[in-house]
């Protein structure tokens, strides 16, 4: 295996690759970066098992020709050494050559460096996809879904399944869905040209990689499922997740469907009302804070805390129907959810004092934010 | 022991139902094999996790040279995960990281495949984070926790299991495998009761340490047997600054263990068991006429207490003291 390459592309490729690879892995062969050489171009693949990322360099690129010289072949190297290699490397061309005993020599300029490399057959085989199972979604609307949903995925390992997004697509909607148990985030957008339809699970913490890694300037991400992984692909970028075994609760009876109290109110009004209520009521388990409507048009939110003080403040809301009400809920998830909903106004319905309640914004369905009030006395 | 056959030759029951159980597609969600050292438990796990992995198998035996089984062959296959003590016990992050593979989908294939090593050295805390996914095994997971002694487990655990006992080897067998090797007879006899790796067997018959230890053992035993008073002195000069180690210790325990063994067999004129002596050394008729059947007993007794002791962290030389102090009395 040979190839000569530009050097700028490569440090790219894999700084991408390397986001996936960590130094303390089970299995040996995943601390190294594997290298697939091919007439078109070079796939490089980092992974720790759970996520995998493959970046692509195609041979040529705008007319600019990126790789050349090349011979076919496969290697597996150290990540760490060759990560650092690369970027310390003097010149801007560096060519790569590997012999029948997998010693890896890495040239450039006057630079020479000597590397024994593993076999790639022992690195794990990612799925191979088929691209008609795959639909396509703007990146940036997929980054908002990630956004609006991952901070609500459960940190304990209590219940493994709701420690992942549930992902859901049927009828040319896909939908996102995460809970703790106590409180619920889901967001919706419609897909076209898809008949797709499938539920799965995928880790939160994948997401929260996929959010980092996701460039906002590529337009779309092509989204398909396998039997155990799920992949999302951009022009030059493939990320991998494991998915979560196990069947994701039933959500949709969580959410009530009538509603005896709606307030309207502005969402950056509210999250600075909230903020400071939350002051003194942090030293309580849930920093619980308390939400008094009456008809008049002003809710008064205040926060208590036994050895501090307390707080109280009225804000004015747009508007509030139905009946009057006296509820407490954690304010750390009240402004989780306020910040996520990314809309200026918004409404929230209440369904009594010890039911869930729901947030979303004003004139639009597809987000929803549930919070399940604290019984407080 | 590379095939199913091999196993079958050395552990008839054990390989039989393991082949059976994969033939018929009966395979238990969780085995705990049980046997003593160099029975081939390791073995028996590999080939297991070769057998549900290898595409190219024929019957029951995996063909050995597929992607599947070279991986799972260099610990490198992503959805079979080695657990290995780290250090004295096996800790609970290793088992938190186990509880994560569980949750997730495997990575290639549909399976999952575990094996703990040295599954007694779960620590108790590591070992009740397990139980529960004994109890609610996911699908297609199949748990393989190789030990030397089941019964310092949990019963809990145990319970959970289907266990697979390994018989013991043929002590006979192997001592002649190490005569035919070049060792001498009595030497071969020794070992064979100390390790059933015929590699380890080799470098302890070559090791100068191991040498000296085996004097310094039939030392211990003179003084034991005609002037107890002395022992404890000679624990202090000679005993513990050549057993430094706590695994060199134990290796020190086992010898006693055996010599002690040996007088007690002399009283019962089981001459044939002898491992140390023979039945014309001086050294044993002082051993019959200085400790009676019940002494005797009671002193393997406390070599065994002793050896649990050094497991436990209890220091070397208060351990070996007290030992000497128990004999001496």
């Amino acid at each position: 295996m040979k190839f000569t390459i530009q050097r700028d592309p490569l440090i790219a490729s894999i700084q991408d690759v390397a986001k996936a690879i960590s130094p303390r892995t089970a299995i040996p062969i995943l601390t190294g970066m594997k290298l697939d050489v091919r007439q078109h171009g070079v796939t490089l693949t980092g992974s720790d098992s759970d996520i995998s990322i493959e970046s692509f360099i195609p041979a040529e690129e705008n007319g600019i020709v990126q790789v050349e010289n090349i011979e076919e072949g496969s290697i597996v190297i150290q990540s760490k050494y060759f990560t650092e290699i690369v970027r310390k490397l003097p010149e801007q061309t560096v060519e790569i050559d590997v012999d029948d005993s997998l010693k890896v020599t890495i040239r450039s300029g006057k630079a020479v460096f000597n590397l024994n490399g593993q076999d790639a057959s022992e690195y794990p085989q990612l799925p191979k996809v088929e691209t008609d199972d795959s639909f396509s979604v703007d990146t940036t609307l997929l980054k908002h879904l990630i956004k609006q949903t991952v901070f609500a995925v459960s940190t304990m390992e209590t219940r493994p399944i709701l420690t992942g997004i549930k992902c859901q697509m049927a009828n040319n909607v896909l939908n996102f869905t995460a809970t703790d148990s106590y409180r619920l985030a889901s967001r919706e957008i419609p897909v076209d040209h898809t008949s797709l339809e499938f539920t799965c699970v995928v880790p939160g913490k994948s997401m929260n990689e996929l959010h980092k890694i996701l460039d906002d300037s590529e337009e779309n991400v092509e989204i398909s499922i396998t039997k155990n992984q799920i992949l999302f692909r951009t022009k030059h970028l493939s990320f991998l997740s494991r998915l979560l075994e196990g069947n994701y609760p039933e959500t949709s009876r969580l959410i009530p469907d009538d509603s005896k109290t709606v307030i309207h109110a502005k969402t950056k009004q509210l999250i600075q009302t909230v903020d400071r209520a939350s002051l003194l009521a942090r030293t309580n388990d849930n920093s619980v804070v308390k939400l008094v409507a009456d008809q008049d048009g002003f809710i008064e939110i205040s926060g208590y805390s036994q050895d501090i003080g307390e707080v109280s403040e009225e804000v004015q809301v747009s508007g509030i129907d139905g009946e009057s009400l006296n509820i407490s809920f954690s304010s750390a998830y009240m402004l989780e959810a306020l910040k996520a909903i990314d809309a200026e106004d918004i409404k929230i319905e209440f369904t009594g004092a010890m039911r869930p309640f729901i947030i979303r914004p004003e004139n639009d369905q597809s987000v929803l934010q549930l919070i399940v009030p604290v019984r407080t006395f | 022991m590379k095939t199913w056959s091999d196993i079958v030759a050395v552990q008839p029951l054990a390989g039989k139902i393991m082949t059976n159980s994969i033939k018929r597609g009966r395979m238990s969600h969780a085995y705990l094999i049980q046997g003593a050292r160099g029975t081939g438990k390791e073995a028996l796990a590999f080939l297991t996790a070769c057998t549900l992995f290898c595409a190219h198998k024929s019957g029951v035996e995996p063909c050995g040279t597929c992607l599947d089984c070279k991986r799972i062959a260099s610990g490198n296959h992503p959805d079979v995960h080695w657990i290995v003590p780290d250090g004295q016990s096996i800790k609970r992050e290793q088992i938190d990281h186990l509880q994560k593979e569980f949750t997730y989908s495997a990575l290639e294939s549909t399976q999952k495949v575990y094996i703990i090593k040295e599954a007694d050295k779960l620590t108790n805390n590591a070992a009740n984070r397990i139980l529960k996914f004994l109890e609610e095994p996911g699908s297609h997971t199949t748990a393989l926790m190789l030990t030397e002694n089941s019964q310092s487990m949990l019963s809990t655990i145990r319970s959970r299991c289907q266990m697979i006992d390994l018989k013991p080897l043929d002590p006979t067998l192997f001592q002649q495998r190490l005569i035919d090797e070049g060792m001498d007879e009595r030497s071969a006899t020794l070992i064979s009761e100390m390790t059933n790796n015929i590699t380890e067997a080799k470098t302890l018959n070559d090791d100068v340490w191991f040498a000296d230890a085996r004097k310094l053992m039939i030392q211990w035993m003179d003084i034991s047997c005609t002037q107890p008073k002395e022992l404890y002195v000679f624990v202090h000069n000679r005993w513990m600054p050549h057993f430094k180690e706590r695994h060199q210790q134990d290796r020190g325990l086992d010898l006693l263990l055996l010599a002690y063994r040996d007088i007690l067999y002399a009283h019962l004129d089981k001459m044939g068991g002898l491992t140390v002596f023979t039945s014309n050394d001086d050294l044993i008729q002082k051993g019959v006429l200085a400790f009676s059947q019940q002494k005797l007993l009671a002193v393997l007794q406390h070599i065994l207490a002793a050896k649990r002791q050094l497991q436990q962290n209890v220091h070397q030389t208060l351990v070996i003291e007290q030992l000497a102090l128990q004999i001496q009395r």
